[in-house]
């Protein structure tokens, strides 16, 4: 009789244990994992060039489908590499309450991944809690935007429109809500014994690994590398915001739930003062007539930090009315395809989905 | 006779499992700020699987998986007291039989779902029996003290002489009684126990295969495991009494499996197993030792 040395099988992409279109070939001896190998292809939409074939204007619909979970970083830097390009002024009300959307499509991003945690641990009332408390975010930008997932909200030159009346105080009392509900998430997730237990000391990420294989965001921070790219390259009005850079160290899967959880509240303090500080104005620039917008020849990359990691695009000018290049650097694909691949060997099956979800991969931007 | 009396039997306790399914369902959604289902949801999940084709099979032996683990489980009826009404059989040393049928269950779903070769149902297969030599264990020293301090095997005679509400064996027999609670949680596949399903780890698990009327017959076998084992805890622990209060306190016990259920996580295998064989086989173990002193 033939010896089995190793079984296989695959997780995803019809599979609680992975988020989205993409999958996972796994070989475990027992119960533990030898190798690993990403699959992706379910997925590939072709962004990058049909960008190429568009007017300027036209692709601001198109790219927030870039990362599902997180759609407005690019937006963002969509919006921030022409304006680069084009030498366009954002007026400041305009880039306040892109911070605004930016921070709250954070949270509504942080509350995904609680839940993505909490459900490949089988702690099922987190994920129930977690995107019901991630409606109410939703319900904000359905009315600031029309939009509840994809918000096109942030275009080239500033914002659509400006806040509709009395939405400030509907945010504060979204914030207040998250903030009360903190205390019961602490309670039941993040202070759970068995939580720890599963999570401290699996699937450890060195601070020089980290670096070497250019993690960036919150799982680099977990590692106790304190960069963000908030406070490394500024953008925005965020050099005038107060908030800290929370860094926890150990590198594990445990360091990098509590790292969001430490950076959830640092969002709520940031969105509380550009409520406060948000200045009158205008929120758009006026944009020459978008058949005729020709942008000169130039190329430029942009940055920003998402609920992932650092976000980036390049983006090439040919002189014409189209873009020439737009290149998407993701943060998911280092984090879901070549670390992924290095540090879920040896891991245990239970373990597997927990590490994954703790990355935070987002599918839709490894393949464009 | 007997055998009408046990149909009887088998449709009131396969009802009261599926309606304890429904409740708990509706429970859960609560805890989870969700409305749920309604109560009656699992009877209209069994009766649309029951009414289904299948259309696919992997072998003979996937096909009798299900009806070994039904068989298994509806023979353990007979061994069940409900309350005060005297089991269809009952002798000296049932208790032995009952934990045996209890057995068959798992290994029928082992032996139907190995067949079907998927590796998930594999996996959940291997960490369902490795569990089991966990709770196994637990519940049956805490049992154990029950019987050296009643000196009977039958689990008739320690309800009989258990008595009702006052003279629980709860109270003298709390050591045992909490080591018996967690090993119920494992045995029901409960969190944080829950691994042989564990949808984000191995899809289901054993059940990853089954459709149609396989699917049925195991909601139907899960059903009644559920009265079974809480039942089993119930008769050892929580006294006689007529059949309401028998329902009332299967109820109550699986309601608080359930809560349990909802806010915990679940552990590895070996955690797991660890876990078994370190507290509670401590628990359970102090247990016996405290029937010894006290006789």
């Amino acid at each position: 009789m033939e010896r089995i040395e190793h079984f296989e099988y695959f997780i995803g992409p019809q599979h609680p244990g992975v988020t989205g279109n993409m999958s996972y070939h796994l070989w475990a001896r027992g119960d533990e994992i030898v190798k690993i190998v990403s699959s992706v292809g379910y997925l590939h939409r072709g962004f990058e060039k049909l960008m190429e074939y568009r007017f300027w204007i036209q692709n601001v619909p198109m790219v927030p489908r870039i990362c599902v979970p997180e759609p407005d970083v690019n937006e963002i830097l969509y919006a921030m590499g022409v304006e680069r390009l084009a030498g366009l002024e954002v007026p400041e009300r305009a880039q306040y309450i892109r911070v605004l959307v930016l921070e709250l499509a954070r949270l509504s991003a942080y509350l995904f991944y609680f839940a993505g945690v909490a459900g490949a641990l089988g702690l099922y009332t987190i994920p129930q809690w977690a995107i019901g408390d991630r409606d109410y975010i939703l319900d904000l930008f359905e009315e600031l935007t029309g939009g509840r997932v994809y918000h096109i909200f942030i275009t080239p030159g500033g914002v659509r429109r400006d806040l509709p009346p009395g939405f400030k105080e509907k945010v504060r009392k979204v914030l207040k809500h998250l903030k009360d509900r903190l205390s019961d998430y602490d309670r039941l997730y993040f202070d759970n014994a068995l939580f720890i237990k599963r999570t401290k000391g699996v699937a450890v990420m060195t601070k020089e690994y980290a670096l070497e294989m250019g993690v960036t965001g919150p799982n680099l921070r977990a590692t106790g590398f304190r960069y963000d790219v908030r406070r490394g390259d500024p953008y925005l009005v965020y050099p005038k915001l107060e908030f800290d850079i929370p860094v926890t160290g150990g590198g594990d899967n445990y360091s990098r739930v509590m790292q969001r959880r430490l950076e959830f509240e640092e969002s709520i303090r940031i969105i509380e003062q550009v409520l406060d500080m948000m200045p009158e104005g205008p929120v758009i620039t006026k944009l020459p007539n978008p058949f005729r917008w020709k942008i000169e020849k130039n190329d430029v990359y942009v940055r920003v930090e998402s609920s992932k990691g650092e976000f980036g695009y390049y983006v090439v000018s040919d002189g014409s009315e189209k873009p020439r290049r737009i290149h998407v650097r993701g943060p998911s694909y280092t984090h879901g395809i070549q670390v992924a691949q290095e540090m879920a060997v040896g891991l245990r099956i239970a373990d597997v989905p927990v590490f994954l979800f703790s990355m935070d991969v987002c599918p839709p931007d490894i393949e464009r | 006779m007997v055998i009408l009396e046990f149909f009887l039997v088998l449709i009131g306790i396969t009802a009261l499992g599926l309606l304890y399914g429904g409740i708990a369902r509706k429970w859960s959604a609560r805890i989870q700020r969700r409305y749920g289902p309604p109560f009656y949801q699992n009877f209209l999940d069994v009766f649309k699987l029951l009414g289904k084709k299948n259309t696919k099979s992997h072998g003979v032996m996937f096909a009798l998986g299900p009806v070994i683990a039904f068989t298994g489980i509806i023979l353990s009826l007979f061994f069940l007291p409900l309350g005060n009404s005297r089991p269809l059989l009952s002798f000296e040393g049932d208790i032995f039989v009952l934990f045996y049928l209890l057995v068959i269950a798992p290994l029928g779903m082992a032996l139907g779902a190995g067949e079907a070769a998927n590796p998930n149902a594999t996996i959940g297969i291997a960490r369902g029996l490795t569990l089991m030599l966990g709770y196994e264990l637990i519940f049956f020293l805490s049992a154990i003290a029950v019987m050296v301090k009643f000196n009977t095997a039958s689990l008739w005679k320690i309800v009989e002489i258990q008595g009702t509400f006052p003279k629980w064996n709860l109270f003298p027999f709390f050591l045992s009684a909490f080591a018996g609670l967690i090993a119920l949680q494992g045995m029901m596949g409960e969190k944080p126990f829950d691994l042989i399903v564990a949808p984000h780890e191995i899809a289901s698990g054993p059940m990853v295969e089954y459709n149609g009327k396989y699917l049925g017959l195991l909601q139907l076998y899960h059903a009644i495991a559920i009265v079974v084992e809480t039942g089993l805890f119930v008769n050892v622990f929580l006294g006689g009494g007529s059949i309401l209060t028998f329902i009332l306190k299967t109820f109550f016990v699986f309601m608080l499996a359930v809560t349990i259920d909802n806010i915990m996580p679940r552990f590895r295998i070996g955690q797991a197993v660890k876990f078994y064989w370190k507290y509670p086989l401590i628990i359970s173990l102090l247990g016996i030792l405290v029937v010894f002193i006290w006789r």
